[in-house]
């Protein structure tokens, strides 16, 4: 008995630091938010403010340009979103389940972009980005890695282990290869493409080199190159600049909240990734 | 070679993912062989041409060009391997090179143990409590690098939180992100940070694969939680150990948000990863420095890239779990 509460003591200081490992700086940074600048930056170490004050929240988002990046942000990971669950779960579908002329051929080139590094083809993507007129344009923030070999090998997974006899009811009633895909194929796929486009979503959302390459025009400027310049810009004003990053991560967490129970399943999923 | 041709518009491998249907009904009286052949090839294409617009072609062009001298004014001329060993006789590629593999060391280890006292601690818990501690140790995985770097940025102020924890030791004020010593740990930390969520929940799937009975008998044969842990889970779970040691070196070794937006590489290149050495000299304006950043890129990410074909090979052979 007297064991056994000492387990429980344990686990629960335990489980007090798992939560506080994790969610500190986060928190850490949501209140230096709420500081005001006498406050922010102060020994002896306090982690509610003495005063409450929203201020820097409310400045940061009366801020044109830090709206503008947060939405310009949010459009384009979305689109974003949408243009690789497409195409990558389309290709996963063909290589899955249809048989045509030198697909081990085509599979080995789709397969080995997982294993080129970003930075070994940094400079010359944007060359190739440069020379197809694109910079300062949404699409180069787009279109350049909708078609994502890791996303379609995990969606491969996903399709190959489906009954075949479903397709093969499908094909005798004289359904289309794009019609077994839209009507049967994707209103399953709910688990894996919830799990990819996160992983999508927060690619996107999260980058910082790509865009700082390509966007100079400041409509365009992303919500990482933003708080970047920020930083660089404004870095003393450390309760404005906390209250930018904390909303520039909210849409995040908030994400990983709402899809938790297929973000934990979906690392079971998909075995490694 | 795609690269060369400079087509304004990129909304033909998109548009033809998207007429696949009616390009498929117009063929529906072709024979059964040659539909397949054109339903498969549509429905890869957009795939196909994007992969050789923006990740085959650029590298094909990279390897071109790690070859020859490239101005503005003449045309191209072949140097060979000039550029190569331009960049093997470069101090700075080794010394980023040294810093890779230290933060690596520093970041990969603690992780992966962090992840695996984590995920064996989880594991004991009732269902409710572990899937709410599963998604609070997965939420620092998906915040940005940048954002990680602002936190850790304010957390390292002079009079930061850091220095305020320092203190309560007795030790103190350190300039953390200052001093060529402390500036790389400093870096590493967000770096474990950012990284033990996705590594705990893989771990915490292998070892739910591991039955129940091993430990129930090795309960009985009276065995406490370091004795399971080494003479049970680690051998049961040596092959997710393996992958994650190695991506998360990979990975590790490729690290450059942090330190470029932390300390800019600095003081005295301390914190100048491979990757960043790239970085700057590509964004440096000196002659040739794009030729002899692309190298660079060419001849780190080669045999990372074997690397990672390796792990590939080894965990699509064999069994992730050996239980």
């Amino acid at each position: 008995m007297k064991q056994n509460s000492g387990a429980r003591g344990l686990s629960v200081v335990l489980v007090a630091l798992i939560i506080l490992t994790s969610l500190f700086p986060l928190a850490w940074m949501t209140m230096a938010g709420f500081k005001g600048k006498s406050e922010v930056l102060r020994t002896p170490f306090q982690f509610f403010p003495d005063v409450w004050n929203a201020k820097n929240y409310v400045d940061i988002m009366h801020d044109p340009a830090f709206v503008r990046a947060m939405l310009v942000t949010f459009a384009g990971a979305v689109a974003f979103t949408v243009a690789s669950l497409f195409v990558n779960s389309l290709a996963a579908y063909a290589f899955a389940r249809l048989d045509f002329a030198f697909k081990g051929f085509w599979w080995v080139f789709c397969i080995v972009p997982m294993f080129v590094p970003a930075m070994a083809i940094l400079v010359t993507s944007f060359m190739v980005v440069a020379r197809l007129g694109m910079l300062n344009t949404m699409g180069v923030l787009i279109i350049p890695g909708v078609a994502s070999a890791i996303q379609m090998f995990f969606l491969r997974q996903f399709y190959l282990n489906f009954p075949m006899a479903v397709e093969e009811a499908a094909q005798i009633d004289g359904a289309s290869r794009w019609k077994i895909f839209t009507r049967i194929f994707l209103p399953q796929s709910k688990a894996p493409f919830v799990v990819v486009g996160i992983a999508s979503f927060l690619a996107y959302w999260n980058s910082y080199v790509w865009p700082v390459l390509t966007i100079t025009d400041p409509n365009l400027t992303q919500i990482m190159q933003y708080l970047g310049n920020f930083r660089s810009d404004r870095g003393n004003e450390w309760g404005l600049l906390m209250a930018g990053a904390t909303l520039a991560a909210l849409p995040t967490v908030i994400l990983v909240l709402i899809f938790q129970r297929y973000i934990v399943n979906g690392v079971r999923l998909g075995g490694m990734k | 070679m795609s690269v060369m041709n400079p087509t304004q518009e990129l909304v033909p491998p998109l548009a033809a993912g998207a007429a696949t249907p009616r390009s498929r009904r117009a063929d529906t009286r072709a024979p059964k062989h040659l539909r397949s052949n054109l339903t498969g090839y549509l429905m890869i294409a957009p795939m196909v041409i994007l992969l050789s617009i923006f990740v085959i072609g650029p590298l094909g062009y990279a390897f071109y060009l790690s070859g020859f001298q490239i101005n503005f004014y003449q045309a191209p001329k072949f140097v060979g391997l000039q550029f190569y060993r331009f960049v093997l006789t470069d101090d700075d590629f080794w010394s980023s090179l040294a810093v890779g593999l230290k933060f690596a060391l520093m970041v990969v280890p603690t992780a992966l143990v962090l992840s695996l006292l984590l995920a064996s601690f989880i594991k004991t818990l009732t269902k409710r409590a572990s899937g709410t501690l599963k998604t609070i140790v997965y939420v620092p995985a998906v915040v940005s690098p940048v954002v990680a770097s602002v936190i850790f940025l304010f957390i390292y102020q002079d009079e930061g939180f850091a220095n305020w924890f320092v203190g309560l030791f007795g030790s103190g004020p350190v300039a953390w992100l200052n001093s060529p010593v402390s500036a790389l740990p400093a870096i590493a930390v967000p770096g474990v940070w950012l990284a033990f969520g996705v590594s705990t929940l893989i771990l915490l799937a292998g070892l739910l694969d591991i039955p129940d009975s091993y430990y129930e008998s090795a309960e009985l044969d009276g065995a406490n939680f370091l004795q399971k842990l080494w003479y049970i889970t680690i051998p049961l779970l040596k092959n997710v150990l393996l992958y994650l040691l190695v991506t998360g070196f990979t990975l590790a070794i490729q690290e450059y948000q942090l330190p470029l937006i932390m300390t800019q590489g600095g003081p005295v290149q301390a914190t100048t990863t491979p990757s960043l050495y790239i970085f700057k000299n590509f964004r440096d304006q000196t002659p040739f420095s794009t030729s002899f950043s692309l190298t660079a890129a060419l001849l780190l990410f080669v045999v990372l890239g074997a690397v990672s074909i390796l792990i590939f090979r080894l965990v699509s052979s064999d069994k992730a779990i050996d239980a």
